[in-house]
């Protein structure tokens, strides 16, 4: 029965992307979600940015501030929204728009533990480099509205305040390394030594995350990350048993002829299906990874890897209604080349 | 009659709020009107860039976290 089959490889799918990375991958990768937004200030990060005197800060400060930031992909057009209508640049406005989801950390964890290392290093900094030429682009293209709407400073009533204590940057560290180390450290290992060291990894967090962070504190960060599970997990198990039948129904010649290669074309129909498409967090990984074992090219991978998650057709509708047509339409239309050119840049100069 | 504002675009965290809000009414039996406010212009009015945020009588209270019952109680009275 065809249907038995599909669910055969949705089960698969669960099984190679879900399962095997629940201990060493995931449990770390929500711990660290919930110590970022328990540890890192996101007012101090605003604070900074709306103090930035010049446009190259500011731009610096959103990059890495969306970086930090693992929001709920809800709150993204809220708070870029929020901090163009209240003074900020339209610039920084549109890379938190754009770096957010585009680079959260759930999902940069998860991909370099699907696709390796090289993939996602390169989604990181294809993304900061987008982020810069979306900052710019925007700034340029309304720059006669901008130069009206400039020299207020950013109207939020925010104190300056240290963005993270010393003692939680080394925390957050701990459980960089605790997620790294069973991926890196172990490379040709089995399972068991991998769960070996993954074990290490936690005791010794969790040595230090008691001695210096208090009963509440740590309470807090429990429930932020268990928010998170509750949130992600489900839809990450529904879209991943759909990626597992999805890749079962595609014809491989398909994927090929459209998607394979490093040309333009593939590039571009990738961004384009990344922009209208939607995927659950994290969900963009295994379905990319689906895509390239049917014979999707590396460069128009890494533009579904980057316009997947922060865009679908609901979204794309949200910002321009949010953010105005004209303004909306400019920044899609700056993704959609950005994407179709980082893709068919790094699948002929970059990738291996 | 006190105005409680749930600020929020409508996902799982908003929504808590607003279930812990109508709880810490009905457990402090005072008596408010609670309104869900999903427009992004009237969030902005606020100041409030991080969703969710509950507003009592105008007045930000917390946002960026879903407060408690307990924390949201202290406010309302």
């Amino acid at each position: 029965m065809f249907v038995l089959e599909l669910i055969y490889a949705g089960l698969g799918a669960l099984e190679d992307y879900v399962i095997y990375h629940v201990v060493t991958c995931l449990i770390p990768a929500f711990l660290l979600a919930g110590a970022m937004v328990s540890f890192i200030s996101k007012e101090s990060i605003i604070y900074y940015l709306g103090a930035a005197a010049n446009k190259l800060k500011s731009f610096a400060i959103a990059s890495g501030g969306s970086f930090f930031v693992a929001a709920c992909s809800c709150t993204v057009i809220p708070v870029s929204s929020g901090l163009y209508y209240a003074g900020s640049g339209i610039g920084p406005a549109f890379i938190i728009l754009w770096v957010a989801p585009a680079a959260n950390i759930l999902a940069i964890v998860y991909t370099g533990a699907i696709l390796g290392s090289e993939m996602v290093i390169v989604r990181i900094l294809s993304a900061l480099a987008m982020a810069f030429l979306v900052g710019w682009v925007m700034s340029f293209v309304f720059r006669r509205e901008e130069a009206k709407r400039a020299g207020t400073g950013l109207d939020l009533t925010l104190s300056e305040g240290k963005i993270v204590a010393r003692k939680d940057i080394f925390l957050l560290l701990l459980i960089v390394v605790t997620l790294l180390a069973p991926n890196y450290l172990i490379q040709k290992g089995d399972y068991l030594h991998k769960i070996l060291v993954w074990a290490i990894g936690m005791i010794i967090t969790a040595i230090y995350a008691f001695k210096v962070k208090t009963k509440d504190e740590i309470r807090q960060w429990m429930r932020e990350t268990l928010w998170f599970v509750k949130m992600i997990f489900p839809l990450l198990l529904g879209g991943v048993f759909i990626v597992g039948v999805i890749g079962k129904l595609l014809p491989q010649q398909w994927v090929e002829n459209w998607l394979g290669g490093s040309g333009v074309f593939a590039s571009f129909l990738a961004t384009v299906i990344g922009q209208i498409m939607y995927m659950a967090t994290m969900t963009e990984a295994p379905f990319v990874h689906q895509l390239m074992g049917l014979g999707m090219g590396k460069g128009p991978a890494l533009a579904l890897l980057l316009t997947g998650p922060g865009m679908s057709l609901p979204n794309v509708l949200a910002i321009l209604k949010v953010f105005g047509f004209k303004r909306g339409m400019v920044y899609v239309i700056l993704i959609t080349i950005l994407g179709t050119f980082v893709g068919w840049f790094t699948g002929n100069f970059i990738f291996s | 009659m006190k105005k409680v504002e749930i600020l929020g675009m409508g996902c799982a965290k908003c929504n808590q709020l607003e279930s812990n809000a109508k709880k810490a009414l009905a457990e402090t039996g005072v008596e408010a009107e609670v309104v869900h406010v999903a427009d992004l212009k009237k969030i902005a009015e606020y100041k409030v860039l991080f969703t969710p945020a509950i507003v009592i009588d105008g007045v930000v209270k917390a946002s960026g976290k879903i407060a408690s019952v307990e924390e949201i109680k202290k406010w309302i009275v």
